[in-house]
């Protein structure tokens, strides 16, 4: 009688085995293209086709999935509706808006590339790896297809956005995405009923100026992102490998002659300063409402609390510091939002004409309009309402001292161990010894294989 | 069929041994038929006149044969490099589309090889069994016996054999979705699946023990790897054990207090207690981990009181306020602690259900005797709700090896480690291993390392299983409450 119940089991298994077989099927579609290459007698058949696709009354139809963050979602459904309908004449395109936040799009689009949307939103320093992982299309490459669709060639992508948009958006000589707004640095944010012009210049007058007062200047020190503006000031790199590992120097001197022991200590001076508030990642909003800070260093996401904790809300560039007998100023990572084509995109070339629709320069200022984000398009950034914008303008100041993130995966926890050990004091000012081995450990961290 | 019931490891190799002799039994006395049945399936069935059941032993292996040769023929001849053609792609203006190169996808390799073994491993146990089960046909047919139509087979197995028709969707459940994902699981740690080797664009491939050599200390490249492994190992196992017993015991001494006859109004504070269960626990623990956070409320209010300056004037602390969450030793007791608040409710239910089941004539008789109430409890309820609770205490602890939960709502974002050592290995001193897996996979792509810590936990949570019931089982406790 087993063989009854080999019997059943054999149905389901043909069932599933049914299942496979159309998944299996379902990927070879990626490979079916590549049979016809040889074939080049048959190129120009299809070319004509794609020519003049309205021609034999029968349009393509082309569906692709649009990832951006949950405050774009209006603007892209509006911008992609447009896009269709400019180009409904030679297409039947149909897209679909979904939410992935820019924060997380490396790691949802690198669980399962095939799987991911064809155009998606992601912020700069996710780029590097996204594209070692293979998953973003050179732009690049589709030049052509932008000329002849969009009337824009990557020249122009890459004149009319400004140059810092452009090098985040590059690996390597390559273009590998669209910058879609900028302004995703940080800066100072303080109260100008309490604080003067003057005082916000040094760390050393603002935290006077904030002990007086009563309150405090609030900065996220546990983050390798926050907290390696002293070191970029002081001339020191982080960077990544072709191969995925991090470079960094900060256990050295940088150029200017400054160590990483005099920035280390500049830091624990500062952080151990009465008037210090050290706030850990992720809960900068949550202290600016609580009314205790007179000075916070954030960005522009944080304008709208900081403008009602504030009794005078002013912004303006990060102040500067004392290391190694030189004045130092402190500098930001300049970030940018990108929009990126999925290479294993099924319509790639199509995807890249939404991606680029959706980032060029009306839509940047329908996306300042939208929701105050720093255009990256020199067009649309000069529209006289940024100019007026107190946290836009204190960003675009900053620039001059900011700089375009490229880390590896392991540079975060290292560096956010180590800003957290200056947090709790855990190193002593004058212990140079102990300093250096902790950024020898830092710097080891960092820089270990990708494992 | 076979005799199963004697146990043990013996039994089971009997079982194999007596599998392949009938099997040759079967294949050097039966007739040609039975012979043939080896080569086409329902060749047996079709001599005894079964044509249902040859047809549908035919469709199965025709099914298994072009699975293998369309499916399977495609990965398994890959299995052991994992493919060798590395993803090209060139953009045709024309189509408006990429052109992939014929790559070999190293995870689909994997995946569709462990299925085809699988597979065959089915197909060979059919092979067998089937042969065997012609053989016999062929003895009852020489005898003269009845030999069942489709009809009555089909009744036997709705009959007599309904537990076969029962379990065979279960079974096919766990090896599709628990068998296979874990031999997966199992042959990724010998691989070097990792951030640089992502398919679909990178290929992977076989690296032997390296990972297992890593995470033992014994790898140049990860040195703090196996630095790390121990101290969260050893922080899951102390963690395992108080939070087990803390609210295993919390639990029984609430339910006797709220079983109390001098406890008023009983049922309302057990319903205080239920609405911690009631209320979903990561919404609970969320909340917690923002009362328990640097700038949290209690935070404030222990600054306000003067207890924070106390603490730092005693020199307990050197930071401004209370690392409840943020600092090892620390956070260390305040999870233990916030776990007994989450997990005691659930304990008290269980010990209130077996207390209401204590046999309460050996208690009047100890009570006549003259016992103490600690000596009645000592003696008698504690021995008897270990008895019963024991199996579920064994399965709590393991269940604490893996509480993802607790550990890394109340941690993450909070919790930063200060030690170096353990930040280059992207673990924390509150991680468990559980946690620290997650950490790898979803953060790192560290798949191969995942995998391998992921066999570790397995090997732990066996060990300590087996161990516990033995040792529990074993001997004749039971007697002694009859």
């Amino acid at each position: 009688m087993k063989k009854l119940l080999a019997i059943l089991l054999a149905l389901a298994m043909v069932l599933s085995l049914a299942a496979c077989g159309g998944g299996s099927t379902a990927s070879d579609q990626n490979n079916a293209p590549a049979e016809q290459e040889p074939t080049g007698d048959a190129q120009p058949a299809t070319e004509a086709e794609a020519a003049a696709p309205a021609a034999d009354g029968e349009k393509e139809t082309v569906e692709l999935t649009l990832w951006g963050a949950e405050n774009d979602q209006e603007l892209l459904r509006q911008l992609a509706d447009e896009f269709i309908a400019s180009y409904a004449s030679m297409v039947d395109l149909k897209v679909e808006v979904g939410v992935e936040s820019e924060s997380t799009a490396k790691d949802t689009v690198l669980t399962d590339i095939d799987a991911a949307a064809d155009v998606f939103a992601f912020a700069d320093d996710q780029l590097a790896e996204l594209v070692n992982a293979g998953a973003l299309q050179s732009l690049n490459e589709m030049d052509e297809a932008l000329v002849n669709l969009a009337g824009k060639s990557i020249a122009d992508v890459q004149a009319e956005n400004g140059t810092g948009a452009i090098a985040a958006a590059t690996y390597g000589d390559t273009l590998y995405a669209f910058p879609k707004e900028g302004g995703n640095g940080f800066f100072l944010y303080y109260d100008s009923d309490l604080i003067s012009e003057d005082q916000v210049k040094t760390w050393d007058s603002l935290l006077d100026a904030a002990q007086a007062s009563g309150k405090k200047v609030g900065m996220t020190l546990a983050s390798g992102w926050y907290n390696a503006g002293f070191f970029l000031g002081a001339g020191f790199y982080a960077h990544l490998n072709a191969d995925g590992t991090t470079d960094i120097d900060w256990n050295g001197t940088a150029p200017s002659g400054i160590t990483g022991v005099q920035v280390t200590q500049a830091m624990l001076k500062i952080a151990s300063h009465p008037a210090f508030q050290a706030v850990p990642d992720g809960g900068l909003s949550g202290e600016i409402a609580t009314g205790n800070l007179c000075a916070v260093i954030s960005g522009t996401w944080d304008a709208d609390p900081v403008q009602q904790a504030f009794g005078g809300y002013a912004a303006t560039v990060l102040p500067t510091f004392e290391a190694g007998g030189q004045t130092v100023q402190q500098y930001d990572y300049a970030g940018f939002k990108l929009v990126g084509v999925n290479a294993h995109s099924k319509n790639v070339g199509w995807a890249t004409l939404l991606a680029e629709y959706i980032t060029n320069e009306d839509a940047q200022r329908l996306r300042y309009t939208a929701h105050g984000s720093l255009p990256t398009n020199l067009a649309a950034a000069s529209m006289p309402e940024i100019q007026d914008n107190v946290a836009l303008k204190a960003i675009a100041a900053q620039d001059a001292y900011g700089v375009v993130q490229t880390v590896g995966g392991k540079y975060w926890d290292p560096t956010a161990t180590f800003g957290e050990m200056i947090a709790q004091g855990q190193l002593n000012v004058d212990d140079e010894a102990g300093i250096q081995a902790a950024l020898d450990s830092l710097v080891e961290g960092v820089t270990a294989p990708v494992d | 069929m076979k005799e199963e019931k004697s146990g043990g490891v013996s039994a089971f190799f009997a079982a194999v041994g007596s599998f392949f002799s009938d099997f040759g039994t079967a294949f050097a006395k039966g007739d040609v038929f039975v012979k043939l049945s080896v080569l086409w399936w329902g060749a047996g069935y079709a001599r005894r006149k079964q044509f249902v059941k040859a047809l549908l032993m035919t469709l199965l292996e025709g099914a298994i044969i072009v699975f293998s040769v369309k499916i399977a023929a495609q990965y398994v001849p890959k299995f052991g490099t994992l493919g060798t053609v590395q993803a090209e792609k060139v953009f045709n203006v024309a189509t408006m589309r990429n052109e992939w190169n014929d790559y070999d996808n190293s995870f689909m390799i994997l995946l569709m090889s462990l299925f085809s073994f699988v597979v065959w491993v089915f197909a060979f146990v059919v092979l067998v069994k089937n042969t065997v089960a012609c053989y016999n046909l062929q003895l009852t047919a020489e005898r003269g016996g009845h030999i069942n139509n489709f009809k009555e087979d089909v009744h036997t197995l709705i009959e007599e054999k309904f537990y076969l028709t029962m379990l065979t969707l279960p079974v096919l459940g766990i090896v599709i979705f628990t068998m296979i994902p874990i031999l997966l699981l199992i042959f990724v740690a010998f691989t070097n699946y990792d951030q640089n080797h992502m398919p679909p664009n990178q290929l992977f491939t076989w690296v032997g023990l390296r990972n297992f050599a890593n995470i033992l200390g014994g790898g140049g490249m990860t040195v703090t790897f196996g630095y790390a492994f121990v101290r969260v190992l050893a922080w899951t196992l102390v963690w395992a054990f108080f939070a087990t017993f803390t609210t295993y015991f919390g639990g029984i001494f609430l339910s006797m207090l709220l079983n109390s006859k001098r406890t008023k109004a009983p049922k309302f504070w057990r319903l205080l207690f239920v609405i911690t269960i009631a209320v979903p626990q990561f919404v609970s623990l969320l909340l917690v981990r923002n009362f328990f956070s640097n700038g949290g409320i209690v935070n404030t209010i222990c600054a306000n009181i003067g207890l924070t300056g106390f603490l730092r004037s005693a020199g307990l602390i050197s930071t401004s306020y209370i690392p409840f969450l943020s600092a090892p030793g620390w956070a260390h007791v305040m999870i233990i602690l916030i776990n007994i608040w989450i997990g005691m409710p659930f304990q008290m239910l269980i010990a209130t259900g077996v207390l209401m089941n204590l046999p309460s004539d050996q208690l009047e008789s100890a009570r006549i005797d003259g016992a103490t109430p600690f000596q009645q409890f000592r003696y008698i309820t504690m021995p008897y709700l270990l008895f019963v609770t024991g199996p579920s205490l064994v399965t709590d602890f393991v269940k604490n090896i893996n509480n993802f939960n607790v550990i890394y709502l109340l941690t993450t974002g909070v919790y930063t480690t200060t030690n170096q050592a353990m930040a280059n290995s992207q673990a924390k001193e509150v991680d468990l291993l559980v946690t620290w897996l997650f950490t790898l996979t979803q953060d790192y792509y560290n798949y191969k390392m995942a995998a391998v810590i992921g066999i570790m936990v397995f090997i732990v949570c066996a060990v300590f299983t087996l161990l516990a019931f033995n040792f529990m089982i074993s001997g004749d406790k039971e007697g002694v409450y009859n």
